[in-house]
């Protein structure tokens, strides 16, 4: 089901700082992870950790996410992803969901463009519930038309709400550009039109063709020993279709470069939203690109961008880059908010650093801050049971190999100023920009006014 | 994001405190000077983090200076002690930990995720910032024009939140909980480092904060470092808090947002209620009691009426926060569906209140929503930062720590009679008139010749 849609009003910034993403940061492995086979053949990572009588699994099913839905059934796989906790075997929704309410399991379906994906987290003493109404979920959801309406209207309600807002309004732009014509350039959350039009019969195919073992990614870790582990994985897992429907999508590069668009609205300030091609996570200057991008705008404080634009000059809240790593594109994003007669300057600001950082070798300290941050960070996103699991599905999810965190940090350490020189001229091209304008700018040039949102109605 | 607004503590960052006999097992000392620290311990990972809770917040401000709370936060990373403008989050980073801040009404507190082998670094910082703030008055100015940009981000970028402020003023009329955490944009304007000094001068010394630390560390460790970095600093004279009485009112409260850039009807009702500090504390509980009860999940009863039994809405939520100096507010918000009216909603709503009222909880739901909170109890302990955060916000708001560490207990003595007490007390729709609650509506404004006229639904 949808949980709580929490007013905007308390929407923290806040959350950012707990929920980092897993593939951010690294140290050495404090952290054991052992690769295990079930008796039923399912392959999963797993780490033992006794520290509370918590049991939390990730899992995900790869390539199953809302790049498959259909351009007139927009929202298809996010509604899938809503219902599957809605009611399953002989449980209807209202039944199901007091079972899991009764004995405090979290149960949470998602849909990422690429990955439909799920958690479970459960206190020990009610595992078998929790093993047994996920397994309940995954194999036999039962997608009923009642609470399909009630998912269905939540949803049009939060899209009716996010109207409301700059960030949401430039999301919609940025992805409808950077992704023309391709996939990913729909709305995974849907559209007012295409909600509607989505039936029980469509989740249930959906269900069919990619809720399959051969997808499967699993991450599971607490107060469970590796038999109890296994145990739980056949249970859950071993029932479901071995294969479905085929792989598909191809890898292309980001659209639009060069386009500065506007979406003109009466606020105070201009939401910026910059796009350029991005890295892929195999890529030799991979680790390169990761120091480089601390020191221009992924640190926050101390990062060059937020140092310029709002630590000296006052022009903003805040201003950060990063990195959107997807299955076939990835992209290197900027973004911040500035009054709207400021816009001009912050821009020619953002311009001047990326020059700099690809003619002038970083300062000594820069490099090493950088590094130190990098490596030295990781064990912060291991202080709770669902943040392990969370990590070892990350790690699988990125094919990364299982002593991976072993080697981040040489990697990371191996990286010189050369190097960064190299990735930022590669990425950092100021001639290329996709510019998304959210506001009312003074004195910006653009070769878009973009008067209807595209894949809201 | 950094050096953000806390407008809403508990409620997001972590479930709930608690749990049978002790739920954190926390530590306890008071520093000669007045200090008191809390320590919770947590060894599964080398990290800690470290706070310092203020207990000072917005609604402590010299009227007319609203927005001087959250600037002195921001300012006190521009300079302190050794430490140039910006050093102090730089030097965090540098050591692989992120540090932030937040300021609320009644709170500003300053925090540190970091390797625990770093702790004696981070207090020796975070102690030359109590006493030894100096930042050149060029960044003064700079970071005046960031609090104003961040106003603008906030709030006046987005017309929702622009309304709740609004709301919170018509809740709070006389009180300071009426001014908005960031401050009004003219008062923000007419802010200066003079201000924010004066402020920091009066209300920043050792016996008005709190130090709590969690993570991998022994009291046998944490005590002589805190003896010897925090023991150090010289008590000082704090004044009591005085805030303004909300007097008696008449009528009630309606406000009405009709605005193009509104597409989704909705209903929102905050509601003044107590918080753990103002009246009996049992009220508090009861309150909890009666949010998890009518509101907690999808099978409670206001989601299982409205919007699985009768249709009428799209969401409904029901929110409490307890850890609150003076009053609190009870949220409740709501989206009706295409088909159905305000009045209809609100009609369904007032119904299930009055029921309730009338009936009260039945043994069974209390039964049921008192063992999910011991649940989230247990859930609580999983995390280094969030029981950090409940100490805090416990205590800096007038709370206890047994309040925190015997919460489940507390919550499994509150009976259905005190819960129905507290529902006709505070949310009784026959009182609508007292002026204790607003209810705000926003309302999509439909024009024949905007350009955006294309993007809207008839409502």
């Amino acid at each position: 089901m949808i949980r709580k849609i929490i007013p905007v009003f308390f929407l923290p910034f806040f959350l950012l700082l707990f929920l980092q993403p897993v593939h951010a940061l690294a140290k050495d492995s404090f952290l054991s992870i052992e690769s295990l086979t079930s008796p039923g053949g399912i392959t999963f990572w797993y780490v033992e950790d006794r520290s509370v009588p918590i049991i939390a699994m990730s899992f995900a099913f790869k390539g199953a996410g809302t790049k498959n839905d259909p351009e007139d059934k927009q929202g298809l796989v996010r509604l899938a992803s809503n219902t599957m906790d809605e009611g399953a075997g002989d449980l209807d929704s209202q039944a199901f969901q007091k079972a899991l309410s009764d004995h405090s399991i979290t149960l949470r379906f998602d849909a990422s463009r690429d990955n439909f994906s799920g958690t479970l987290r459960t206190l020990k003493k009610n595992q078998d519930k929790a093993y047994a109404l996920l397994t309940l979920a995954l194999t036999s959801p039962r997608f009923d038309p009642a609470p399909l309406d009630r998912m269905k209207n939540a949803n049009l309600a939060r899209i009716k709400t996010s109207m409301a807002e700059p960030d949401w309004i430039s999301a919609r732009l940025v992805n409808d550009l950077a992704y023309e014509n391709e996939p990913y350039a729909l709305n995974s959350g849907g559209t007012l039109s295409s909600l509607p039009r989505i039936t029980p019969a469509d989740l249930k195919a959906y269900h069919k063709d990619y809720i399959t073992k051969d997808r499967l990614v699993i991450g599971l870790t607490g107060d469970l020993s590796k038999k109890e582990a296994e145990e739980a994985v056949d249970r859950i897992f071993a029932q479901l279709p071995k294969t479905g429907a085929p792989k598909t999508g191809s890898d292309f590069t980001m659209k639009n470069p060069s386009i500065t668009a506007l979406y003109k609205k009466d606020i105070p300030q201009t939401l910026v939203h910059i796009v350029l091609p991005g890295i892929r996570q195999d890529d030799p200057d991979y680790y390169p690109f990761l120091v480089m991008n601390q020191i221009f705008g992924s640190g926050g404080f101390g990062s060059r961008l937020m140092e310029e634009v709002r630590e000296k000059r006052g022009l903003t809240y805040g201003i950060y880059s990063n990195l959107s790593r997807m299955d076939h594109t990835q992209t290197f994003n900027i973004s911040a908010s500035t009054r709207n007669d400021q816009y001009e300057e912050m821009m020619r600001l953002v311009k001047k650093e990326m020059l700099k950082i690809k003619s002038t070798p970083v300062s000594d300290k820069e490099l090493k801050d950088a590094k130190a941050y990098l490596t030295g960070s990781f064990p912060l996103s291991l202080s709770s049971t669902a943040q392990i699991a969370s990590v070892l599905l990350g790690l699988q999810l990125d094919h990364l190999p299982i002593n991976y965190l072993d080697h981040r940090t040489e990697n990371i350490n191996a990286v010189t100023k050369d190097d960064i020189m190299r990735i930022a001229a590669r990425i950092l091209k100021e001639d290329t920009l996709l510019t998304v304008l959210v506001g009312a700018p003074e004195n910006v040039k653009t070769d878009k006014i973009i008067e209807v949102l595209p894949n809201v109605n | 994001m950094f050096r953000f607004l806390f407008l809403c503590s508990a409620l997001l960052l972590l479930s709930c405190p608690a749990h049978a006999e002790t739920v954190f097992n926390a530590k306890h000392f008071t520093l000669e000077n007045g200090m008191d620290v809390v320590l919770i311990e947590n060894h599964r990972v080398p990290i800690i983090t470290h706070m310092i809770w203020y207990k000072v917040g917005a609604a402590d401000e010299p009227s007319g200076q609203s927005g001087i709370a959250h600037f002195l936060e921001h300012l006190m990373f521009k300079g302190s002690g050794d430490l140039k403008p910006g050093e102090f989050s730089k030097t965090i980073s540098a050591l692989g930990g992120r540090d932030n801040a937040f300021t609320s009404q009644d709170y500003t507190a300053y925090f540190q995720m970091i390797a625990a082998e770093h702790l004696e670094t981070v207090m020796k910082m975070e102690a030359g910032r109590m006493n030894g703030l100096k930042p050149p008055l060029s960044e003064v100015e700079s970071e005046h024009k960031v609090v104003i940009e961040e106003r603008r981000q906030n709030i006046e970028n987005n017309p929702r939140r622009h309304f709740f402020e609004t709301m919170q003023a018509a809740l709070f009329p006389n009180h300071p909980y009426g001014t908005p955490v960031i401050g009004w944009m003219s008062e923000m304007q007419a802010m200066t480092w003079e201000q924010a000094y004066a402020f920091y001068d009066k209300w920043y010394a050792p016996n008005n904060a709190i130090l709590v630390v969690s993570g991998d560390v022994t009291l046998e460790e944490l005590k002589p470092l805190a003896e010897k970095i925090y023991g150090v600093l010289p008590r000082e004279n704090v004044p009591v808090r005085k805030r303004n009485i909300i007097p008696p009112l008449k009528g009630e409260i309606k406000l009405t947002f009709e605005s193009e850039d509104i597409h989704q009807r909705t209903i929102t009702r905050m509601y003044r209620v107590p918080s753990h500090r103002t009246e009996n504390r049992t009220d508090s509980l009861a309150l909890e009691l009666l949010t998890e009860i009518l509101g907690g999940d999808s099978t409670t009863r206001l989601y299982k009426k409205l919007v699985v039994e009768d249709a009428k809405a799209a969401t409904i939520q029901l929110s409490y926060d307890p850890a609150s100096y003076d009053d609190s507010t009870l949220w409740l918000h709501a989206t009706p569906l295409d088909n159905v009216s305000a009045e209809e909603l609100e009609a369904a709503i007032d119904e299930i209140l009055t029921d309730f009222i009338k009936k009260g909880p039945t043994e069974q739901e209390l039964t049921e929503a008192q063992n999910r909170m011991e649940n989230a109890a247990i859930f609580a302990r999983d995390s280094v930062t969030g029981p950090a955060m409940a100490f805090g916000y416990t205590l800096a708001t007038g709370g206890t720590i047994d309040d925190v560490e015997y919460w489940p207990d507390q919550i499994k003595l509150i009976t259905t009679e005190q819960i129905q007490n507290v529902a006709e007390r505070f949310l009784d729709p026959a009182q609508k008139g007292d002026g204790h609650m607003v209810t705000g509506y926003m309302f999509p404004k439909t024009t024949t010749n905007h350009k955006n006229s294309k993007n809207r639904e008839a409502q």
